[in-house]
């Protein structure tokens, strides 16, 4: 076969009608009309219908072409015709033509697929099958998932949108320079991916949480604006929307101040929206930390709705409702929001039972108050305990109106107040619809505070140390002091979502050195933790800064697909793990015995990856099942899995052929028609619970489940 | 605080409906749900614990018009004898008949030491809704009683469908094929391989019973099964493997203890359930989960040996009334023992266990050993029968 003359099948129209084209790809479906042959061919361009017709196709290609089944691999030669009048199919783009086969070149077979992967449906009125597929299943066989017309497209959309930022950015005069990935490991917060050496015993490379130091000291080395698509890792706890390798658009520019990269990256991220069809109104605007945590309870706020917090702490110094009069004497605080206009679905009912007793506290509230604006007044279950004054007071500074809705959080610390009330914030926007589809707000997020307090009394860096405080005058042992610094960071938000964020570094030596005694690290400390790093400070380091995009995230809001996964070709499942190459995997003894893996405990009886000891059998079998098991017991439980291992080697011995049961009587009456779920009446009267150690209102106290 | 009982009915006997069951005196398992009842199965794991809903087999007994007389005192989870005092309400005339759960031979081993009748049912034949067992392939509800007309009414009265309990036979009991009056014309498999590594005493007793059965006019015919010994490391995998998982619901949510000043869930879950379980019914559990994570090809080949073992026993079925199997009468003395100790007297009863049969125990009757008789599944009633005769043939015999 020879493939130069060959045409894309979505690239053919009706202006090559009467031509001889050479097509391939994949039979994307078929239709049998008693000798008449419908396919979809399908490449990566699009969807042409090919016709085996017995009156212009030689028998012995419509032989062939009975044997055609989905995804086998084809070559077709044939004349394109015009459709008759009546047999146009509007769902594909080449719906009004369609090439009456000579030839056919049958170029591989496939085997039966694990699911559909055809979406165009071949005629008219039909709808393409709903994908309802396992998304292990997806991910297994990838390959074939990636034909499915969204999948590609998906790709090619991300593409499409990295070849725009490497565009724009060598417009801006940016050089993309590669940093490695075998490295040292950085001062980022989450935990890093090991690679063991080889050559150097015992030692370790970390894979890049972020090129951080790698792109400051190409500012150090003068390189002055920088960027790349960078692969980076961190080996977090699982969340359901992150991967554990990611892509960010890394970019770090030097004698440049913030309005810079606010023009700049407000410039980008609108042209990468569009690409999209999604306009972005410019300037984004700005919002402080303080100010976000304040009206929103989040350093990330969705701004596609109100639901603004409004401070009422003052209107209750001389309240008489005991509980507020108590959080105030602790010096709490008390805020809350207007819900306009949604009396009809917050009813007293769901106020009460679902809001104040079990949504707020799932939030950590202590308890949640609301009132309900009806006929001029409030209304509420406590109303009767505020003056009239207190209730005047909030009409005006709620500016309520008949059918409003007020909730109120109070609480000692004004974290849980905010936490609390941000979190009912988002919950009420969703439950009453009141998000806005296909709009997009971003936010620049800016003043964070520098430091945050710890448990012990101290501060850390909410960013990382070289994050650039607003002011360099401080006292580094007045914690006071240093918690109310501001850095010069920012976050570009988009509907809730943090898109990425940056800060302006610090150059200067002094300042570092400062930052580093506000941490309480001793000399010796910064000297083994960033000594090489910081030597570079020593030689004229240039005022830079900058700010790194999350791309996968990025591509889905653009796309917006329910998941990253959806817009990276190859990703690992919720587990961390790829069904498709079975990574991680174990791997042999002799490896870990190469890479000196084996004593690295030093006494050699540690217990160790990969060797067999029998106190990790135990502790293994323990956890797995969660039974503990005590020190007097782990004589008997050894003995007892010893046994075990006897029993499973004679039932290798003795296992035969014959199909395994389960079950010695037949189970053809598992499930007996015409009974359906039903609540137990034990349920309804509460019995269940008698014996329950732990109940959370009209539930069991049950673990949260782990994605 | 009676030594049998770990709870009394303080009154059993009151207003009981009229049925075929009227006024028997029923003793139950404390792995036996009897609303309001302490059914703890004598586990730590259910210390306190109260059943909220009767047993299917209670409601049976209840509506039959028995009189339940209390909960007798089990082994943990009834796993095993040691410990328990099953039969020991009948052998006292404190009960009537008693309902043991038989996950590897209980009832009926409790029966010969307490010198009574001991039924395991065929699967599928009893509602197991509301026992407390380990090994849901294997258990069943035992009948205990000092006859087999009263164990043949007490089946009667508990067996059949229940909406509940989807593993049952939806069809009635077969009808009972007529029975020779004496021992002539009736025939009994001997599995020689059952007898090997059998305690002497217990070899003899039940040689001399067989010698006097064969005298009575009884045929006995010899029927080799040379994989007699898989049946233990059968229910040694596939038991424990069922175990690990069905003691996965005792995770101190909906009941059980929660140990105060767990960090976080795991925590909770590792201190509540390694308190919750005894060291034999840990070692027990420790196999199983061994091998469902560790050798999971342990338990997919004991499946398939339990598929050859079935297969094996039914091909002897046609040749037989009923297979012939010795039955040990006594279990060491003392509470507690290692997993090998609980699981040493029921060498014999396992193949039952296994093949979801119906077992007999018959009592020692003079110089003649306690016998077992296995019948084809759903055979009950007909298995009762013969060993009502039998029985009676021993005890001319005397």
């Amino acid at each position: 076969m020879v493939f130069h003359e060959r045409v894309f099948c979505g690239q053919v129209s009706e202006s090559d009608v009467g031509q001889s084209l050479l097509l391939a790809g994949w039979v994307d479906a078929f239709r049998d009309h008693g000798g008449l042959l419908f396919i979809h061919l399908r490449d990566r361009s699009g969807i042409l219908q090919v016709v085996f017709s017995p009156e212009v196709a030689p028998p012995e290609v419509c032989t062939l072409a009975a044997t055609l089944r989905t995804e086998f691999c084809i070559a077709v030669r044939g004349t394109l015709v015009q459709r008759q009048a009546g047999t146009e199919n509007p769902n594909i783009e080449t719906g009004t033509i369609e090439l009456m086969v000579k030839e056919l070149t049958v170029l591989t077979e496939s085997d039966t697929l694990p699911f559909t992967i055809s979406e165009k449906a071949m005629v008219a009125s039909a709808t393409a099958v709903t994908d309802t597929v396992s998304e292990d299943t997806r991910l297994q066989y990838r390959y074939l998932d990636l034909r499915r017309p969204s999948m590609r497209d998906h790709l090619t959309m991300r593409h499409r949108i990295f070849q725009c930022v490497r565009r724009f950015l060598d417009e801006r005069g940016f050089l993309e320079i590669e940093t490695p990935v075998l490295t040292a490991s950085t001062p980022e917060g989450a935990r890093d991916y090991l690679v063991p050496s080889r050559v150097h015993p015992k030692t370790f490379y970390a894979l890049p949480q972020s090129p951080q130091i790698f792109k400051q000291l190409l500012m150090v080395g003068g390189l002055e604006r920088y960027f790349q698509l960078a692969r980076c890792f961190r080996d977090e706890d699982l969340r359901p929307n992150r991967q554990p390798e990611f892509t960010q658009l890394d970019i770090e520019a030097s004698f440049i101040d913030e309005e810079f990269l606010y023009e700049m990256i407000e410039e980008l991220t609108v042209r990468l929206f569009a690409i999209g069809g999604i306009t972005l109104p410019r300037p984004f605007p700005r919002m402080t930390y303080a100010e976000a945590m304040d009206t929103t309870g989040s350093d990330k706020p969705d701004l596609r709705f109100g639901l603004r917090f409004v401070d009422v702490t003052d209107v209750f110094t001389q309240t008489r409702y005991a509980i507020f009069r108590q959080i105030l004497q602790r010096g709490g605080c008390i805020k809350g929001l207007n819900i306009k206009g949604q009396s009809e679905k917050l009813s007293k009912n769901v106020l009460q039972n679902e809001y104040a007793k079990e949504i707020a506290p799932s939030f950590g509230a202590k308890g949640m108050t609301w009132m309900r604006a009806e006929n001029g007044k409030l209304e509420s279950n406590i109303v009767q305990f505020f003056s009239e004054q207190e209730l005047d007071e909030l009409r005006r500074r709620f500016k309520v109106e008949d059918g409003d809705v007020l909730i109120m959080i109070a609480d000692s610390s004004a974290r849980v107040v905010a936490s609390a009330l941000g979190n009912l914030r988002l919950h009420l926007a969703n439950r009453l619809g009141l998000i806005p589809p296909d709009t997009f707000c971003p936010l620049w997020v800016t003043d964070f505070p520098l430091f945050e307090p710890t448990d012990e009394g101290g501060v850390t860096s909410t960013h990382h140390p070289f994050t650039a405080p607003h002011r360099t005058d401080f006292d580094p042992s007045n914690v006071d002091e240093l918690l109310s610094l501001r850095s010069r960071a920012y976050d570009l938000i988009v509907n809730g979502e943090e898109l990425g964020g940056g800060s302006i570094r610090i150059h200067n030596r002094a300042v570092q050195r400062k930052i580093f005694a506000a941490l309480g690290l001793s000399d010796e400390d910064v000297q083994t933790r960033f000594g090489f790093f910081l030597r570079a400070f020593d030689f004229g380091a240039p005022p830079h800064g900058g700010l790194a995009l999350g791309m996968d995230r990025l591509v889905s809001m653009i796309l917006q697909t329910p998941s990253i996964r959806e817009v990276i070709a190859f990703p690992k499942n919720r587990s961390a793990a790829c069904p498709l190459t079975g990574a991680p995997s174990t791997v042999k003894r002799e490896q870990l015995a190469e890479l000196s893996l084996l004593d690295l405990g030093g006494g050699g009886s540690a217990a160790l990856p990969g060797a067999e000891a029998q106190e990790d059998r135990i502790d293994r079998i323990s956890w797995v099942s969660r039974i503990g098991i005590n020190e007097q017991e782990r004589p008997v439980m050894e003995a007892v899995l010893a046994q075990a291992e006897t029993l499973a080697g004679q039932a290798a011995a003795h296992a035969g052929t014959e199909a395994p049961i389960r079950s010695v009587a037949p189970v053809s009456n598992r499930t007996r028609p015409g009974t359906e779920a039903q609540r137990s009446p034990l349920a309804e009267t509460g019995q269940v619970f008698k014996n329950a150690p732990a109940v959370k209102g009209a539930y069991f106290k049950v673990a949260s489940v782990l994605e | 605080m009676s030594p049998i009982y770990r709870f009394e009915n303080p009154d059993p006997a009151s207003a009981l409906p009229d049925g075929p069951l009227h006024g028997m005196r029923v003793a139950l398992q404390s792995t036996v749900s009897v609303a309001g009842w302490p059914t703890d199965a004598d586990s730590a794991a259910l210390t306190d614990f109260t059943a909220l809903e009767d047993a299917t087999v209670v409601q049976r007994l209840r509506q039959a018009g028995a009189a339940l007389t209390g909960l007798t005192r089990a082994s943990e989870f009834g796993f095993g004898l040691h410990g328990s005092q099953a039969g020991e309400a009948v052998r006292n005339d404190v009960a009537d008949a008693e309902l043991v759960l038989d996950m590897m031979g209980e009832c009926r081993v409790a029966a010969a030491r307490a010198g009574a009748f001991g039924l395991l049912p065929s699967v599928g034949l009893v509602s197991r809704l509301g026992l407390i067992g380990l090994i849901p392939s294997m258990e069943r509800c035992g009948l205990l009683a000092r006859s087999c007309d009263t164990l043949s009414t007490l089946l009667a009265a508990l067996a059949g469908p229940d909406g509940r309990d989807l593993t049952l036979e939806e069809a009635p009991l077969p009808s009972l094929a007529p029975l020779p009056k004496d021992g002539h014309g009736v025939t009994l498999g001997v599995i020689p391989q059952a007898l090997e590594g059998l305690p002497a005493a217990q070899a003899e007793g039940f040689r001399a019973a067989l010698d006097r059965l064969a005298a009575a006019g009884v045929t006995v015919r010899e029927l080799p099964l040379p994989e007699y010994n898989l049946f233990d490391l059968v229910h040694a995998i596939v038991g424990a493997v069922e175990a690990s998982s069905c003691a996965g619901r005792y995770d101190s949510v909906r009941y059980g203890h929660r140990p105060p000043g767990a960090k976080d869930w795991n925590e909770m879950y590792l201190s509540a359930r390694g308190a919750a379980f005894g060291t034999c019914v840990k070692s027990f559990l420790v196999q199983g989960a061994f091998f469902q994570f560790e050798r999971y090809a342990a338990y997919e080949n004991a499946c398939r040996i339990r598929a050859r073992l079935v297969a094996a026993v039914q091909q002897l079925m046609p040749q037989v009334d009923a297979l012939a199997l010795p039955l040990a009468d006594r279990v060491p003395e003392g509470a507690t023992a290692t997993l090998a100790e609980t699981r040493a007297p029921f060498a014999s009863t396992l193949l039952a266990s296994v093949t979801g049969q119906p077992a007999l125990a018959l009592p020692a009757a003079g110089a003649y050993g306690a016998l077992q008789l296995v019948g084809s599944r759903l055979g009950d009633a007909r298995l009762l029968a013969l060993g009502g005769m039998l029985a009676a043939l021993c005890r001319e015999g005397k």
